[in-house]
């Protein structure tokens, strides 16, 4: 699996759409002729992916935002957008 | 209370410029008029109402429907991810804008090989030069493109250059999906049915792409499954995830259902979606696994494949509640063993095309 550049800017790839499932309440990811459900970690993750924020950017604010080691928190982020990057569900802007 | 459905596809008209001897449309329509826009309307609340997710708008051509914008619109404000699955004949650049404007999330355009003159007689029209314009066209609306090729004896050999193609027109997605043997594709199956040796090709040369592509596009290769051993896991099991409305308005399990001689399919200008998907006859009689015979019924199996497709059991052994005969364990393996046997003997490219329904607009 490719390790995100952590300079590189996440972004949702044009096609593919977040919501939450109304039969279930649980974030889901759609695209064409699939549904990927969200765990509560790449949940968090995926709504600030914004096209604008780098990916230390991101480890940085989920740094202030939860009191989780900047270990931990880089290991999830990379881990989840390198996993969305293989199923092409988002693409990294330089 | 069963399953709820996580997709609906549906099929606004049979009318459709191309005439590709494959397409999945009955090869008799039923009769009727087009459901109307508000008739579409009322059926993707529903289908949203059900817990659907996805919608799929395919045809037929879709685009042949003026009120296609519209429709996507009604879709988007019900919540449902809409895909339009079209030939792009039609797709012209103000149209592909008003689609955008709507709030179409996704396009898959079929292309019918990568070379002009041989796309051209498989769509038997022009359609080759048509659809590279519906790639600008949608490339200027800024919508993604998604590539759909069906493979079959007479293009399978150049599924190399056939992905060269999607790669150079910037797809994002590929779907390369063999002829299913059903309506059309059931009809001329003698012309298309590849050889065991081109499936084995092209199988190496899917997957050596697929790696290759890995993160740039996602490339989908469904195989035939006349070469499987074991069957398809059907619609990923009969009334249970998926719904499709047709041009007329019948609710049908699977697109294909129509094949299967005494079932009679409800309408949505009859009953709602949610009573049919719930009550109706024709998404009870598969159900589960308690309509199931031998050797289904006892296989460690029978959760995951579903016994296989019910269309291609009724279509080749007569009898919609038996095995799939693709399936090894089949009693009627020897059906689809003998037809492989004959694949080669007729020549390509003598199919019957597909015609138009006259009587449906």
């Amino acid at each position: 699996m490719n390790v995100p550049d952590p300079q590189s800017r996440p972004a949702l790839a044009p096609r593919v759409r977040l919501r939450a499932d109304p039969v279930t309440g649980e974030p889901v990811l759609l695209y064409p002729e699939g549904i990927l459900i969200l765990n509560p970690t790449a949940h968090e993750i995926v709504t600030r992916c914004d096209g604008e924020i780098t990916v230390d950017g991101l480890i940085r604010l989920l740094y202030d935002e939860y009191e989780e080691s900047e270990e931990t928190l880089r290991h999830d982020v990379l881990e989840t957008l390198a996993d969305l990057k293989q199923r092409n569900l988002i693409v990294l802007a330089p | 209370m069963n399953e709820r459905p996580y997709a609906l596809l549906a099929e606004l008209t049979y009318r459709c410029p191309l005439h590709c001897p494959y397409c999945s449309n009955p090869v008799r329509y039923p009769e009727g008029r087009e459901l109307s826009t508000e008739d579409w309307r009322r059926v993707f609340s529903e289908a949203a109402a059900l817990g659907v997710l996805h919608l799929g708008l395919s045809g037929g051509e879709p685009l042949a429907r003026q009120d296609l914008a519209e429709l996507v619109g009604a879709a988007r404000r019900a919540g449902l991810y809409t895909n339009l699955i079209t030939s792009g004949l039609g797709l012209t650049a103000p149209r592909a804008r008003d689609l955008r404007q709507a709030g179409l999330d996704s396009v898959q355009i079929s292309f019918q090989a990568d070379d002009p003159a041989l796309a051209n007689a498989i769509a038997g029209t022009k359609a080759h030069d048509l659809k590279l314009e519906a790639v600008r066209a949608l490339r200027e609306a800024g919508l993604p493109l998604s590539l759909n090729v069906v493979l079959h004896r007479a293009n399978i050999e150049r599924l190399e250059q056939i992905i060269a193609l999607a790669e150079k027109l910037g797809a994002d997605r590929l779907e390369l999906a063999n002829v299913q043997y059903y309506g059309w594709g059931k009809l001329n199956q003698a012309q298309l049915l590849p050889t065991r040796h081109q499936v084995e090709t092209a199988l190496a040369t899917a997957l050596a792409a697929k790696e290759r592509l890995a993160g740039r596009m996602e490339l989908i290769y469904v195989l035939p499954d006349y070469y499987e051993e074991r069957p398809k896991p059907c619609m990923q099991g009969w009334g249970r995830r998926y719904l499709t409305v047709n041009p007329v308005g019948q609710v049908l399990p699977c697109p294909n259902a129509a094949g299967i001689p005494g079932l009679v399919f409800d309408s949505v200008r009859e009953r709602s979606l949610a009573a049919i998907w719930q009550e109706s006859e024709s998404f009870n009689r598969f159900r589960g696994t308690e309509w199931m015979s031998l050797p289904c019924r006892e296989c460690p199996q029978k959760e995951i494949d579903f016994g296989g497709c019910r269309c291609q059991a009724a279509l080749l052994t007569g009898n919609p509640g038996a095995t799939d005969p693709v399936c090894m364990l089949s009693p009627d393996r020897k059906i689809i063993d003998q037809l492989l046997d004959q694949v080669g003997n007729e020549s390509a490219m003598t199919w019957k095309p597909r015609n138009n329904p006259l009587d449906t607009f």
